[in-house]
């Protein structure tokens, strides 16, 4: 299927081609939206067209038997393996943001009419491994995540692609974090090699004194936005960190808003992007505060490092306030690693490459070591090293 | 007040009020006499800076009963700007910063909506700085402290130069020194009491709150009022100042 | 706190909002081909620029009115505004002005009569009211030094060469929409040259005046600044009340030239409209400098108080080397009062630096965006931008929006981006009461100072006349 054939077109033709029915409202919201381009705001710095204009092979999403594993595993959209007691299901999604500014997060759950249902229970420790087998497809699939009032949970998100290509991933998931409760997401992705694109459109839901802290690890090269919608309760929080660390011809990064609807709400955002090769890195990031937030406190920060000359970062801090009682601020640096600490270091003895790894890892630390896990603060460490490696062969 | 019949300048009289949801003054009971310096102790959550705000009209107060009467009228109803004009001047404990606004500029539009509201003379620039000169020395600060942005910046103890400084430029009536002598060095110490001493000349008077009794070393107080749970539950001369040092808050008897 | 205080402290009248009782000139409201032609014809030009207009025309008529702002207005119906209007005495003298509108220069605070003004604070002014320019002081005096100070018009028909040559060249002609629009039916504006190496002698300015009903005024200004050469220009407007909207769109063009330097300031005061948003001017601003040669530097220095909309991007595009750009900007937005306003930063050559200082103000309803783009071209190797972007608010109902866009794709260039939104503390507000300052006096005195890095940028006597106007926007005294 070429999604591209979805362009400018009516209600009805969107429902023909998706096959879908009784979902009236859903296609609504997508066609009043239209299939994203490049003067979708969001999408502007992404070439999506070109993604989404291409012959993909689908597949089917046949729920399978579900064997015991230490980790939730995700093949091709399809969950293989749980951990033994965890609650996975599969069935129609009964809560979808009918409010959501991006257009796939609808065409994501009109071809994905049956969701993966997550519900996480009691305080504890859930990964979730996506794998792609599948060359040339259009990977389609949508999970849900709940969890329980008082909670603390925390969830390590993990991508693996076979030796494939030039598959297109259309995913995301509807998080609702409960009352009172934490919920921490860490995600590392590392792609290269063109084996697939993605486009991720989430849906964070915040409830009264909850917070959720997501941070992002998107290494290497290839193509993928990540976009993200988070409404915040009264008192509830998030904390959201983007460490960005890209190589060869890369377009990846966040587009996302985060929005203040309850009193007393907190929102820090912190991205740090490392550009090498001829990578892209896309920080598009609005807080928006609601009248009926006051007290409200948000800060967003965004600094950026461009190693090679033909990198390219674009950086969209926004703020967008509609009451007097809160603290906001927001500040982007875009540079180079300091030639004085570069020249500091070598003049101990230490090499050009491992001078700058030095430097590079310095500047993406302050977000790797919020990472409190050792193993996988290890393993993001080792993945990152991997990029500076592969971009640095002498 | 206990001693004779001088002439009593403001007095409090069953002061209640509260802050946020916390009720602090609980029949507060206080007389000010002209010319004196009072000193308000108390341990820490006594009511002594919400006694303070009360008194100036800070937008945090909520009175719920009492009086307070300033030259035998009632200040209550009154502006906080209406108060500062009519001669009632507060030494913040933290002084805010004010970006972009200039030192100078500021004190100058203070002093002269204080000359209008004297029906005197406004001054002009050239004597305006002439005034400030001869403070400024008097006060160990650095010249360019007035051209620089109002409290902007400033260590500590500049910052309490500068509301003295601004104390002297505005000659109020009576004077409320909040913690004073808090985070100053025993330099901007002895100018900061070099500053206020210059003020007593027997009609001003002095309502000097602190925790500590290091600042009666260098302004003599007249009067010792000890405030405990909202209430003013002794008042001495100054005699008390060693009792306290030695036997704390806890062993007053009421009066 | 007392909120009355407050309101009344943000709820400042227009003052400038009388009418100068002349007769006026105008066409039936309309605009196609026919309209041009007119102007054109009333302007004297030259066929040429008819042809130009024309074709300004035809390109508007394929485009579409932009919507990407954060702004909320009534449709405009282009069909309906009257695209040329002028003082009838006009025509009769073309030496004498009319002396209700010398009259009502007065009234505005600017003299039109060269021999009023002070020695030593020679300003040189060129006045118009709605579609023409009435008086254009200094201009012999100007000349001595080789500096041309016109209005558009004289350029047009005197100093052809130099129009064909820069008009269009920074704004080109169908730049985008409303700058389509003012290319076909623009009427009367600024044109400065300032030859090589010479400082201009002393401050220009221009003051646009809508007087007529029904119109809109399309100013084009072109200012040029040789080789090595100087020139501090300021602008400033103001329109009287009136319940429709009348639309204001311009297009402003800056030439540096190498080692040439512009000062640009702007005091916009065109009327605001009341606070349900009925009346008030559509502010439709294309503004853009190029910085042609090494060295050269260009500064807009903008305040912004009035428009019931205001949409106005000032920009650089910093082509020669080490060339330099800097935007400072105050907006207010008070009553119902909506602005998107910023800068784009464009660096092309090697070590440009770019500035941007941008302050807004919101109360009431008032709504204020701040949208910037930094972009930092590969070829610009070592350049810098720094930006600070600060909001106030008073009030519970107005908004604040930073909307920055960075793009940077030079490994050696560096961006430095700053914002913070806050209100004015009531902590700050209670000091300076405690110490007998009314709570007027204390908002505006806060206000200021939240100003001052722009103030400071202008020329004194508008330092004095910007500080003095935002007293009158968020003050409830007039006068």
């Amino acid at each position: 299927m070429n999604l591209i054939t979805l362009k400018n077109k009516s209600r009805e033709e969107i429902a023909t081609l998706l096959d879908v029915k009784e979902r009236d409202s859903l296609v609504e919201k997508f066609a009043t939206l239209g299939l994203p381009n490049k003067k979708t705001e969001e999408y502007h710095y992404f070439d999506v067209e070109k993604l989404l204009d291409v012959d993909y092979k689908t597949l089917n999403y046949i729920p399978k038997a579900i064997e015991e594993g230490d980790k939730i595993e995700i093949i091709d959209g399809v969950v293989t393996k749980a951990p033994k007691g965890m609650r996975v299901y599969s069935e129609p999604c009964e809560s979808i943001d009918m409010d959501h500014f991006d257009s796939l997060y609808y065409l994501g759950h009109l071809l994905s009419p049956r969701i993966i249902r997550i519900e996480v229970d009691g305080d504890c420790h859930v990964e979730i491994l996506h794998k792609y087998t599948q060359s040339d497809a259009l990977i389609n699939y949508r999970i849900v995540i709940s969890n329980q009032a008082n909670r603390h949970t925390t969830m390590y998100e993990n991508f693996e692609a076979e030796d494939i290509h030039n598959t297109l991933v259309l995913y995301g998931y509807d998080m609702h974090v409960a009352q009172d409760s934490t919920l921490r997401m860490v995600k590392l992705q590392v792609m290269h090699d063109n084996k697939y694109s993605m486009v991720a459109s989430h849906k964070v839901n915040v409830a009264k004194n909850a917070n959720v802290l997501l941070k992002n690890f998107d290494f290497g090269g290839d193509q993928s936005l990540q976009v993200l919608k988070v409404e915040l309760g009264e008192h509830a929080s998030i904390e959201a960190g983007h460490l960005l660390y890209l190589n060869e011809n890369s377009k990846r990064g966040t587009a996302s808003q985060i929005i203040h609807r309850g009193e007393h709400s907190t929102s820090k955002q912190e991205a740090k992007n490392i550009l090498d090769g001829q990578a892209r890195g896309i920080f598009d990031a609005l807080i928006r505060v609601e009248h009926s937030a006051r007290f409200t406190k948000a800060e967003q920060s965004a600094k950026s490092i461009l190693l090679h000359e033909k990198a390219y970062m674009a950086s969209k801090p926004q703020l967008e306030i509609y009451i007097d009682e809160l603290e906001a601020s927001h500040g982007a640096t875009t540079g180079q690693l300091d030639e004085k600490q570069l020249f500091y270091l070598q003049s101990r003895g230490i090499s050009y490459i491992e001078a700058r790894k030095i430097l590079v890892i310095a500047f993406a630390n302050t977000l790797i070591e919020q990472v409190k896990d050792t193993r996988h603060q290890d393993r993001i460490k080792s993945a990152f090293e991997a990029v500076f490696y592969a971009s640095n062969k002498g | 007040m206990s001693k004779g019949n001088n002439k009593s300048v403001m007095k409090i009289e069953n002061l209640q009020a509260k802050i946020g949801d916390k009720q602090i003054l609980k029949g507060l009971n206080l007389e000010l006499e002209a010319g004196k310096v009072h000193a308000i102790m108390g341990p820490n959550g006594a009511g002594k800076s919400t006694l303070s705000k009360a008194i100036v009209g800070h937008y945090d107060i909520e009175i719920l009963g009492g009086d307070i009467t300033y030259k035998d009228k009632s200040i209550l109803e009154m502006e906080a700007e209406e108060r500062a004009l009519e001669g009632i001047f507060l030494s913040f404990q933290h002084p805010v910063e004010i970006p972009g606004v200039n030192n100078a500029y500021f004190l100058r539009t203070a002093l002269n909506a204080k000359l209008k509201h004297q029906g005197k003379d406004e001054l002009n620039a050239a004597e305006f700085l002439r005034l400030m000169k001869g403070h400024l020395e008097m006060l160990g600060m650095k010249s360019d402290m007035i051209s620089r942005s109002l409290n902007e910046g400033f260590s500590g103890g500049e910052k309490k130069r500068n509301e003295i400084l601004q104390m002297l430029t505005l000659e109020p009536e009576v004077i409320i020194l909040d913690e004073i002598d808090s985070g100053l060095d025993i330099d901007a110490l002895r100018a900061v009491s070099e500053g206020i001493n210059k003020m007593k000349d027997g009609k001003r008077t002095f309502l000097v709150i602190t925790h500590y009794s290091r600042i009666l070393d260098y302004i003599e107080p007249d009067y010792i009022h000890v405030l405990k749970d909202g209430k003013v539950i002794k008042t001495a001369g100054p005699e008390l100042v060693p009792y306290l040092e030695e036997h704390g808050y806890d062993g007053i008897e009421e009066d | 706190m007392a909120n009355e205080g407050l309101d009344k402290a943000v709820s400042g009248e227009y003052a400038l909002g009388f009418e100068i009782d002349i007769e006026t000139d105008i066409i039936e409201p309309g605009l196609d081909a026919d309209t041009l032609a007119f102007i054109s014809k009333k302007k004297e030009e030259p066929e040429w620029m008819l042809e130009l207009r024309i074709k300004a025309l035809k390109k508007w008529e394929t485009m579409t009115e932009p919507h990407w702002a954060h702004l909320d207005y009534e449709p405009i119906d282009y069909q309906s505004i009257s695209y040329y209007a002028a003082p009838k005495e006009m025509i009769d003298s073309l030496d004498e002005v009319d002396p209700k509108i010398l009259e009502a220069y007065e009234k505005l605070g600017i003299s039109l009569d060269e021999q009023k003004q002070l020695a030593g604070v020679k300003v040189a002014v060129d006045a118009v009211v709605d579609s023409v320019s009435v008086k254009t002081t200094y201009s012999a005096e100007l000349e001595k030094h080789g500096v041309i100070f016109c209005s558009i018009s004289e350029a047009i028909r005197d100093y052809p060469e130099l129009i064909k040559k820069y008009m269009f060249s920074v704004v080109p002609m169908a730049d985008n929409y409303f700058a389509a629009l003012n290319s076909a039916v623009f009427t009367d504006g600024t044109f400065v040259y300032i030859p090589k190496g010479v400082r201009c002698p002393m401050e220009l300015s221009t003051y646009f005046r809508i007087n007529a009903t029904n119109t809109g005024q399309f100013e084009r200004t072109l200012i040029i600044a040789d080789e090595g050469s100087y020139v501090s220009y300021n602008e400033g407007c103001s329109a009287p009340t009136r319940d429709e909207h009348q639309l204001h769109a311009a297009v402003v063009e800056l030439i540096i030239l190498k080692d040439a330097e512009i000062k640009y300031s702007t005091i916009q005061n065109w009327y605001p409209g009341d606070e349900t948003g009925k009346g008030g001017i559509y502010n439709f601003v294309t503004k853009r400098a190029i910085c042609e040669g090494e060295n050269a530097k260009v500064s807009w220095t903008q305040v912004e108080t009035g428009s019931a909309i205001t949409w106005k991007y000032p920009s650089c595009i910093l082509k020669g080397d080490n060339s330099v750009g800097e935007f400072y900007s105050v907006a207010v937005t008070t009553l119902a009062q909506q602005a998107d306003t910023g800068t784009k930063m464009i660096h092309i050559g090697k070590n440009t630096k770019s500035t941007i200082i941008s302050k807004g103000i919101s109360a009431m309803k008032g709504q204020n965006t701040y949208r910037g783009l930094v972009k930092i071209n590969a070829s610009a190797v070592g350049a810098r931008n720094y930006s600070e972007c600060d909001s106030l608010l008073i009030g519970s109902e107005c908004g604040a929006h930073t909307f920055p866009y960075l793009e940077s794709k030079d490994t050696q260039g560096q961006i430095e981006h700053e914002a913070t939104t806050s209100k004015i503390s009531d902590e700050q507000l209670f000091y300076l009461r405690q110490r007998g300052i009314t709570e007027e006096d204390a908002v505006s005195m806060i206000v200021h100072g939240f100003c001052k890095q722009v103030f400071s940028q202008l020329p004194m006597e508008y330092a004095v006349e910007a500080k003095a106007l935002l007293e009158l926007t968020l003050e409830g005294s007039v006068g």
